[in-house]
């Protein structure tokens, strides 16, 4: 009489039968690492910092501007105590999100706004001036800007305004600047008027503590490549998908799962095997991805994880879904397309905030979405995790259930 | 090798088409990419400031923001509504307009403003709806500006992003017909074992892989063609562009016999086609981001007809201007043809 096999070895076999599978085809891994490489290489060279700030060049400069215009209300008599206010202006101009180069002469800024004339920011803040055709070098360690955008203030523009004798300000805007810029910028010279002029807003303003909602990220915005890397993560395990619905379709379609079940395997160690399997064949490809670039911490690896093996889970049933159709090669990637594509909506949403309908919220990737962008990103501990995951645990209990139950009747059905 | 041949097995993959789905994904994709990076996806990479309003007491302010070029304006009911969104960064602000807000900017009585601003918002943002909010304010007061400003623009406007997401498009339509249609069908004669059954009779290895490549390279000139003119991109040359369309579509469809001939399933070709599809594809990304060094997209082989294909249409410039380019993707084409033939041993396998 033959000794019974412990279910556990069944299934351990039948995973090491699937690994053989995917092991013997070189030209797999080979493709798979060099895919990961790709996304690894992608991060990386996706800029990681983020232009915030609008640059501007003015002319006259203006320390000039303000030393005339003083001048000039001096001789028409106006009191020292009002001329000390006009600093405020000044201060205007150093807000936080406006850069500004300042320039000698109109027909500079002109040249410097058009890109005739090239503008460098050392690293001690300087702005260098430079003739491309020239042979002035460009300094060393300088990066170059673009003001897009210039405004050509008349010297006496200070006592004008304040005199009230309408001066005139001549904008010069690159083409390419957008039209919303150009307008704040037109504004931003009649809103000084109005100040110098001594006309106060028609409104009470409230305090700027009162107004920022949310962490006020100014100065520290979430660059591109750092919002990459819950995209990567989320590509990975999706992408992983069409690979193990082929796996699992194969063996539906050449009926290699009745081979199998003639055997000691039964239906219950067949899916736990290719569960098992799946999952950890998604998750150890976005683990290896998410450590290459840089996504684990002391304090959020095992949150991370955990997401990680929500996500392999809840896509592992979605191949188990797909791949239970068991139909040829190309009608299963147009059927995991139908699925895929809605899954894939949410994270356009949490990437790109605002450009997708709230409705997207009740998808089921969009609690691993989020917590891969809060925990990667915003840092998000098991507190702030607490609610999404749930609702990630959920949608991947359904689905997964789902994905179970339909591979298994259709396996019974063969 | 018998031409008649090559076109009898031409016919038959065109007159069994249409029933394949990736002959129907190929028709569909062009379209379908169009309108998804377009319509939908196309602000993504511009994003625009973006403002809420709850409008409490129908102010002018509403009717104007709503008019105002470069916005995104979302109208609200719901205070509490706005200030999630803003939280959340949905928006990039918010402003609320209370009952009889207008009447009190005009009488003078310097009414509270409400008004948010979202903590992640762009500096350059904030800026630009701060003043743009004041801008309405004023002119909601009434008077004239005690400044006269005049607008000169410098040089021709930049390309929009509809533009430069032109050559992600024709990339899907070349890949899609030159790479995938070929090597699937290849791949289905394999697996289906009709290849064997062509085989036996008089028709050649080499008459098979020449209808496939073909089938590839008609597809992918009309597809790369449709898309253009769909985008409304063929540019003040539409004949030049057809050939610069033609050097990539045999591009393209080399490498997707190539991809045909090696992979024995269809799973095989899908790691491949998902694999090389990100090599292929990063030659793309750089014309999406201008700014980045554009020497890294050359090390790509479908930079050498990516770019005459932007250059020609959308750039408007001569075959003249882009010989060496198009030089560099046909030698690549040719080099790719002795290595099709070396691998024809696996068809026979």
């Amino acid at each position: 009489m033959k000794k019974s096999i412990p279910g556990n070895r069944i299934i351990l076999f039948i995973i090491k039968k699937d690994l053989l599978v995917y092991s013997r085809n070189m030209i797999y891994i080979f493709l798979t690492l060099l895919g990961l490489a790709f996304f690894v290489a992608i991060y990386w060279l996706v800029p990681d910092r983020v232009d915030e700030e609008i640059t501007l060049a003015i002319t006259p400069p203006l320390a000039t501007l303000l030393s005339e215009g003083k001048q000039a209300l001096r001789e028409q008599g106006v009191p020292e105590q009002f001329l000390e206010e006009l600093d405020e202006v000044e201060a205007a101009f150093e807000e936080e999100g406006l850069v500004l180069v300042e320039v000698e002469s109109e027909a500079l800024l002109k040249q410097v706004v058009s890109g005739e004339m090239e503008v460098y920011k050392t690293d001690q803040g300087q702005f260098i001036i430079h003739d491309p055709e020239g042979d002035q070098e460009i300094p060393a360690g300088a990066t170059r800007i673009s003001p897009g955008i210039g405004m050509s203030f008349p010297r006496n523009f200070f006592s004008e305004a304040v005199l009230q004798q309408n001066p005139r300000v001549t904008v010069y805007a690159d083409s390419a600047v957008p039209p919303e810029l150009r307008g704040a910028m037109e504004g931003y010279i009649r809103e000084m008027a109005y100040h110098l002029a001594g006309k106060d807003l028609p409104v009470e303003l409230p305090d700027e503590e009162t107004i920022i909602l949310g962490e006020d990220r100014m100065g520290d915005q979430i660059s591109m490549r750092s919002k990459m890397r819950p995209l990567i993560a989320f590509f990975i395990m999706m992408m992983e998908t069409f690979a193990l619905a082929s796996l699992i379709s194969n063996e539906v379609l050449q009926r290699t799962v009745t081979a199998l079940l003639v055997t000691p395997v039964n239906m219950r160690h067949f899916l736990m095997a290719k569960a098992l399997f799946g999952t950890a064949l998604i998750m150890g490809q976005a683990v290896i991805v998410l450590m290459l670039v840089g996504a684990f911490t002391i304090s959020n690896w095992p949150l991370l994880l955990v997401i990680l093996l929500l996500g392999s889970l809840l896509f592992t049933a979605v191949a188990m879904l797909v791949g239970a159709a068991g139909k040829d090669f190309i009608g299963q990637l147009m059927y995991s397309m139908l699925f895929l594509i809605p899954l894939m909506i949410p994270a356009f949403a949490v990437l790109f905030p605002g450009s997708v309908a709230t409705w997207v919220n009740l998808l089921p990737s969009y609690p691993i979405v989020r917590l891969l962008y809060d925990v990667t990103i915003h840092g998000a501990l098991w507190s702030d995790a607490v609610n999404p995951m749930l609702y990630a645990a959920l949608w991947t209990l359904v689905i997964f259930g789902a994905g179970l139950l339909v591979l298994k009747r259709k396996v019974a059905a063969l | 090798m018998s031409i008649r041949r090559v076109f009898m097995i031409l016919l038959k993959d065109f007159s069994v088409g249409p029933r394949k789905p990736f002959f129907l994904w190929a028709l569909i994709l062009p379209f379908a990419l169009t309108l998804l990076f377009q319509f939908a996806f196309g602000s993504l990479f511009e994003p625009k400031p973006r403002l809420g309003i709850v409008d409490q007491g129908d102010s002018v302010i509403t009717t104007a923001v709503q008019n105002l070029e470069g916005f995104e304006v979302s109208i609200l009911t719901e205070v509490e509504d706005l200030i999630g969104q803003v939280e959340e960064h949905d928006l990039d602000a918010g402003l609320v307009l209370s009952p009889g807000f207008d009447e009190a900017v005009q009488e003078g009585e310097k009414p509270a403003l409400e008004f948010y601003i979202s903590g992640e918002s762009l500096a350059s943002n904030r800026i630009i709806i701060a003043v743009t909010a004041i801008e309405m304010l004023r002119d909601l007061e009434g008077g004239e500006a005690p400044v006269e400003v005049e607008t000169v623009h410098l040089g021709e406007p930049g390309l929009p992003i509809s533009i430069r997401l032109v050559p992600v498009i024709v990339f899907y339509a070349l890949a899609v017909a030159g790479m995938w249609v070929p090597s699937s069908s290849l791949v289905e004669e394999k697996e289906r074992g009709t290849m064997t059954a062509l085989l036996v009779t008089s028709v050649r290895v080499n008459e098979v892989l020449a209808a496939k490549w073909l089938l590839g390279f008609l597809f992918a000139t009309f597809l790369a063609a449709v898309t253009l003119l769909l985008n409304q991109a063929f540019g003040p040359r539409p004949l030049e562009v057809m050939v610069v369309v033609i050097i990539a579509a045999a591009l393209t469809s080399m490498i997707g016999l190539l991809i045909g001939i090696y992979s024995k399933t269809a799973t095989m070709l899908f790691t491949l086609i998902k694999s090389l599809g990100i090599f292929l594809f990063v030659p793309v990304i750089f014309y999406l981001f201008p700014d980045w060094p554009q020497w890294i997209a050359k090390l790509f082989p479908l930079y050498w007809v990516i770019e005459p294909i932007w250059a020609v249409s959308i750039m408007g410039e001569s075959l003249n201007q882009v010989w060496f380019e198009m030089l560099v993707a046909a030698a690549i084409t040719l080099a790719l043809v002795p290595l099709a033939l070396l691998m024809k041993k696996r068809m026979l396998a």
